[in-house]
C-alpha cells in the first residue's frame, strides 16, 4: 500500500509483497526486508536487452518483506499514481516506485522523446496498482478530454496516462532564426482523452535554446 | 522554546539577557533588536581541553554565540531545518547539520567506537560520519538542517528501525545503532541493490531521516 508522507518520502506497507523500486532509493524501513537488483527492470532477457538498446535502462530493485519501507530519492517531489488496467507512460528516470503486480517495458516515443532531451524511448507501466513518479516540484495533473486538446513544455513534461495522442509542434519562425525566438520553439500536444503529468521546472532541451 | 520554525527553512529564535545561544558561523538572515553575535574560536562550549577534543575530532564547526534581546533568524544554504526539543535525553547528530542550539544544552564528542568498538569505527567510515560525532545534552531546543526535509520515526524495543547510512539524520533517545551489511555474492559481482549497508537502530528514541541521499 503506497502513502506519501510530506509530499518527497513514499512509504509503502507491506505484508510479505513485493514492490519495485528505483535502485537504492530506500531511506528507511522496520520489520524484516530484501533488496535484490533486478537486472534489466525485471522484465526478463528481452527487456534487459531492450532497455540497453534504447537507453532507457533503469536499475530496479525488488523490495519484499513484512514492515514499513520508506523512499525518496533526492529530494524530488513524489507523485502516485493509480493504474486500472491502462497505461502510464513516464520517462525511466522519473519512475521511482511501482506495484509488483505492474508490468513496465519500454515503447517508441518519436520526434517528441528527442525534443524531450530523454532519447526516443519512454517506459512504460501497465496493469492494476499504484506507482510512484518523481518530479522536480510539486507536479501538476492537467485533464485532457477531445474538446480540450493540451499543448505541454517538452522539458516540463514528465508522464502521462489513458487514450492519448501526441502530436508534435514546432512554433519556429524566421525569428527563431535570428536568434529572437521565444524560448518554446517546440510543444508535445495532446488530443484524446487522460491525464498528462506537468512539472515545474524544465529541463535542458533544444526547445528550450531556440 | 527559543527556537521556533518560520516556514520550512528558517528558524526564528528568541533571545533574551542572560540565556545564549549557538549557531553556525554565517547562518543569521536577519534580526530585530539588540543583538550581538561573536565569533566563538573554541567551536562551541567547555574550555580549552574541549576545543582540543573538537579539533582532534574533526568536528569542529565554526560556530557564533547569540547574545543579547530580540529575535534572530537562521537559515542556511536553503537547506530544510527541523526543530528538535530535548527533554533531558541526548541528541547524536553531525556537527556540520547542526544550525542553531540552546546555550543550556550541554555539547560533547562521541567517539565511534565507544559505541560497537571497532564496528562502530568502521560504521562512522561506511556512513561518512568519520571517526566522531556530536552529542548535545540536557533541555532545549536544536535546529538541524537536512537536505529535503525530515521525517522522524519513532524507534520502540519490538521495532528496529533500519536507515540508508546516507539519508541518516540524527537520532536521540536511548538507542543503540549498528551497521548491518547485506553484502551478498550479489554486490561482489557489481549487481547489489545499493542498500548494501544499513544503520540499524533499536532500543528506545526516535531517528532522524531526509528524503534524500545526499550529504549537505
Amino acid at each position: 500500500m503506497f502513502r506519501l508522507q510530506g509530499s518527497k518520502v513514499l512509504a509503502v506497507e507491506m505484508t510479505g509483497d513485493a514492490v519495485k523500486a528505483k535502485n537504492g532509493s530506500m531511506v528507511a524501513y522496520d520489520g524484516q526486508m530484501a533488496f535484490k537488483k533486478l537486472s534489466g527492470g525485471g522484465e526478463g532477457l528481452r527487456g534487459m536487452v531492450t532497455r540497453r538498446l534504447t537507453g532507457e535502462q533503469m536499475t530496479v530493485m525488488e523490495v519484499k518483506g513484512h514492515g514499513t519501507c520508506w523512499f525518496a530519492d533526492r529530494a524530488s517531489e513524489i507523485n502516485l499514481v493509480g493504474l486500472r488496467g491502462d497505461k502510464l507512460y513516464v520517462e525511466s528516470s522519473n519512475l521511482l516506485a511501482t506495484d509488483a503486480g505492474l508490468r513496465t517495458g519500454t515503447t517508441f516515443t518519436g520526434l517528441r522523446g528527442a525534443s524531450q532531451g530523454n532519447g526516443l524511448f519512454t517506459t512504460t507501466v501497465e496493469g492494476h496498482g499504484q506507482a510512484a513518479i518523481m518530479s522536480d516540484g510539486p507536479a501538476v495533473v492537467l485533464r485532457v478530454s477531445p474538446q480540450y486538446p493540451l499543448t505541454v513544455d517538452p522539458g516540463a513534461y514528465i508522464a502521462h496516462q489513458g487514450s492519448l495522442r501526441q502530436s508534435f509542434q514546432s512554433g519556429v519562425t524566421f525569428r527563431t532564426f535570428f536568434g529572437e525566438g521565444g524560448g518554446e520553439a517546440f510543444q508535445i500536444r495532446f488530443e484524446g482523452d487522460g491525464l498528462v503529468y506537468v512539472q515545474p521546472s524544465e529541463r535542458n532541451t533544444i526547445a528550450g535554446d531556440v | 522554546m527559543a527556537l521556533r520554525e518560520v516556514n520550512a527553512k528558517m528558524v526564528e529564535a528568541t533571545v533574551v539577557p542572560g540565556q545564549r545561544l549557538y549557531s553556525q558561523r554565517g547562518a543569521m538572515l536577519a534580526y530585530k533588536g539588540e543583538v550581538s553575535f561573536t565569533p566563538n574560536i573554541q567551536g562551541g562550549q567547555g574550555g580549552l581541553m574541549s576545543m582540543l577534543g573538537r579539533r582532534v575530532a574533526g568536528e569542529a564547526t565554526p560556530l557564533m554565540t547569540v547574545e543579547g534581546s530580540g529575535t534572530v533568524f537562521f537559515g542556511h544554504g536553503g537547506h530544510h531545518v527541523q526543530v528538535i526539543t530535548l527533554t533531558g535525553d541526548t541528541l547524536y547528530v553531525e556537527a556540520d547539520r547542526l544550525l542553531a542550539f540552546e546555550g543550556t544544552l550541554q555539547q560533547g564528542t562521541m567517539f565511534m567506537g565507544s559505541q560497537g568498538g571497532v564496528m562502530g569505527m568502521v560504521r562512522g567510515q561506511v556512513t561518512g560520519q568519520g571517526l566522531f560525532t556530536t552529542t548535545l545534552k540536557g533541555h532545549g531546543a536544536v535546529a538541524v538542517m537536512a537536505h529535503g526535509g525530515v521525517f522522524e520515526i519513532p524507534v520502540t524495543p519490538q521495532r528496529p528501525v533500519h536507515v540508508d547510512p546516507q539519508a541518516y539524520v540524527a537520532h536521540h533517545g536511548d538507542v543503540r545503532n549498528k551497521l548491518s551489511s547485506a553484502l551478498g555474492w550479489r554486490e561482489m559481482v557489481g549487481r547489489g541493490s545499493g542498500e548494501a549497508f544499513q544503520l540499524e537502530l533499536s532500543g528506545n528514541g526516535m531517528v532522524y531521516v531526509q528524503a534524500s541521499e545526499e550529504k549537505l
